[in-house]
């Protein structure tokens, strides 16, 4: 039997009917338990011990920023913990409830190289050690035997990581290029997102939504003034848009993660190519024009709901321009002013991101100000976890399908008793991303290769 | 598209490390995605095949919900649904399946 064409113009479905219609018809492409499976990252689940298998992010050292100073709370998979810099500098991750009355250790003092639990004094060092039990009398102290959940911690390229795996399989440091200039050529900014962590990656290597989420309203007309600015620009990536609308995309499996791939055609025999990384367990970098400074993320599990949204831009030759900060100051790409305190942004649901319908109206698509509002905006619109069960893929949502791919492979792998190469390789996370014409007969790994290895 | 190859696909079109264009659920564009299928073996190529079934999916769900009272209904639930368990076989690795269970669909 065969079916030909319908009638309708298929790339352009009618929405007449409501979306959840499609429901009704047969099950979903992504199963609901992949989608839970992916998503969930509690102590026990598999996603939650694929996580529990590297460093995480977890505080900048301005958090905890002299010996002891005040605690703070960290929540991170699900779990509640309570932070402190001790005496000699250590920083310590605890688990938030005091294992003697479940007593929060917030209200703990920071003295003497330990957290004491203003409850009923018992205190515990860097390592979980219950080193004393004032309460007890002397004769029946048993602080020897007492400890409480504890994470090793770092602090390196200017934040501060934690392991909450299993002590066996403590993992490499992942050598990423950021985290290995000197401060003066990075700045990291973090931010709480009020989604699963998985939305978040896919906004982050989803190079389609960029022409529309984040353009001007020149650019999506493509005005003719727009045209004369960027043939008078070194932008590369505003170029190519212009000369080509439908991308090709593809990707390639790395010992690390993913190439995501995005070619369009050039003057003569070219293709601009713009390549992003996805680093495993959920780092990302922006694709990358030689000669500026390289952005990047690592999206964080807070729990199933929220996320930690780290966000880096550096510099691997030179101090960040003054061009650089201004950037920054102005939130106009990819950081945002956030709380100092709880670090939700200033722009954020409460508020409606503080759209201006009126520039919306007349400068550009979502009026909404800086590049990661408006993607926060879009991403928590989804709700916290999305419900994937009713998505509607094509064919440019070739990246989003290969992470999840991947990623579902390295859980049930670990589930399986295999362990993620990645957390025990750092040096594979020795790349960059990149941003170049090459010559159409010359495949983009091949032609890239010298451009995405790291420098520093 | 000659017709004289793999499943009327021609052998030179057929390169698993190019994503089929979906544009429609003819018998074409799933022949077309059949030959590709049965010539994927890397994680790329089933990837790519996840997201060409998936686009038709796409389109024949958006048909049977936009057309309900189209004397095709039945035919396109049927591939509708074969898609579904064909890109399941492809997620699995099971390219030989796969091929074989959208060729019924023919």
């Amino acid at each position: 039997m065969i079916w030909w064409p319908p009638a309708a113009p298929w790339t352009q479905p009618r929405f007449c009917e409501p979306c959840s219609n499609l429901e009704l018809i047969g099950e979903a492409m992504l199963a609901r338990e992949e989608n839970e499976l992916l998503t969930q990252t509690d102590a026990g689940t598999p996603a939650g011990n694929y996580f529990r298998r590297f460093w995480l992010p977890v505080l900048l050292p301005t958090e905890l920023p002299a010996p002891d100073c005040p605690p703070v709370r960290v929540r991170l998979l699900g779990e509640n913990l309570i932070a402190f810099r001790d005496t000699n500098g250590r920083v310590g991750l605890l688990d938030e409830a005091c294992p003697h009355r479940r007593a929060s250790l917030f209200w703990g003092r920071n003295e003497e190289c330990g957290l004491r639990c203003v409850y009923h004094g018992w205190k515990f060092d860097v390592n979980g050690t219950c080193v004393d039990m004032a309460n007890e009398p002397a004769e029946y102290r048993f602080e020897n035997k007492v400890r409480t959940t504890a994470y090793p911690t770092c602090e390196y390229g200017g934040l501060v990581w934690a392991y909450m795996g299993p002590p066996e399989h403590q993992p490499e440091l992942p050598k990423l290029e950021w985290a290995r200039v000197p401060d003066s050529h990075r700045y990291i900014s973090k931010r709480l997102q009020e989604t699963n962590y998985l939305q978040a990656i896919e906004g982050g290597i989803d190079s389609s939504h960029s022409n529309f989420l984040h353009a001007s309203l020149d650019a999506f007309r493509v005005t003719d003034s727009y045209v004369e600015k960027v043939k008078k620009s070194n932008n590369l990536r505003a170029k190519y848009h212009l000369l080509d609308k439908a991308p090709w995309f593809t990707v390639k499996k790395t010992d690390y993660g993913l190439v995501i791939a995005v070619r369009r055609k050039a003057e003569e025999d070219n293709y601009y190519w713009r390549l992003t990384q996805f680093l495993l367990p959920s780092h990302t970098i922006i694709p990358y024009q030689k000669g500026l400074s390289i952005h990047g993320h690592c999206w964080v599990p807070r729990d199933d709901h929220t996320s930690w949204v780290w966000t880096v831009s550096w510099n691997p030759d030179a101090p960040l321009s003054h061009e650089d900060w201004q950037t920054i100051r102005d939130e106009t790409f990819v950081h945002a002013q956030v709380d100092p305190a709880t670090f939700k942004p200033i722009r954020n649901k409460d508020n409606q991101y503080m759209i201006d319908r009126e520039k919306q109206r007349t400068a550009n698509m979502t009026g909404i100000h800086g590049f990661a509002s408006q993607d926060q905006a879009i991403q928590e619109s989804m709700g916290p976890i999305v419900d994937r069960t009713r998505e509607r893929l094509g064919t440019s949502d070739t990246a989003i399908i290969a992470m999840r791919r991947l990623l579902l492979q390295e859980i049930r792998a670990l589930a399986e008793a295999r362990e993620p190469f990645t957390a025990r390789h750092g040096d594979v996370y020795w790349v960059r991303s990149a941003s170049l014409l090459l010559r159409r007969d010359v495949e983009f790994d091949e032609g890239a290769r010298d451009l995405m290895k790291a420098e520093v | 598209m000659e017709l004289n190859g793999r499943n009327g696909v021609s052998p030179e079109e057929v390169n698993p490390a190019h994503i089929v264009t979906v544009t429609n659920f003819s018998a074409n564009t799933l022949r077309s995605i059949i030959a590709h299928i049965e010539v994927s073996t890397e994680f790329e190529h089933l990837v790519y095949r996840e997201a060409e079934l998936d686009a038709v999916w796409s389109i024949t769900g958006f048909f049977l919900v936009n057309e309900p009272d189209s004397s095709r209904r039945e035919t396109v639930k049927r591939l509708h649904a074969g898609v579904h368990k064909a890109h399941d076989l492809v997620a699995a690795s099971r390219t030989v399946d796969a091929a074989a269970l959208l060729r019924t669909l023919l």
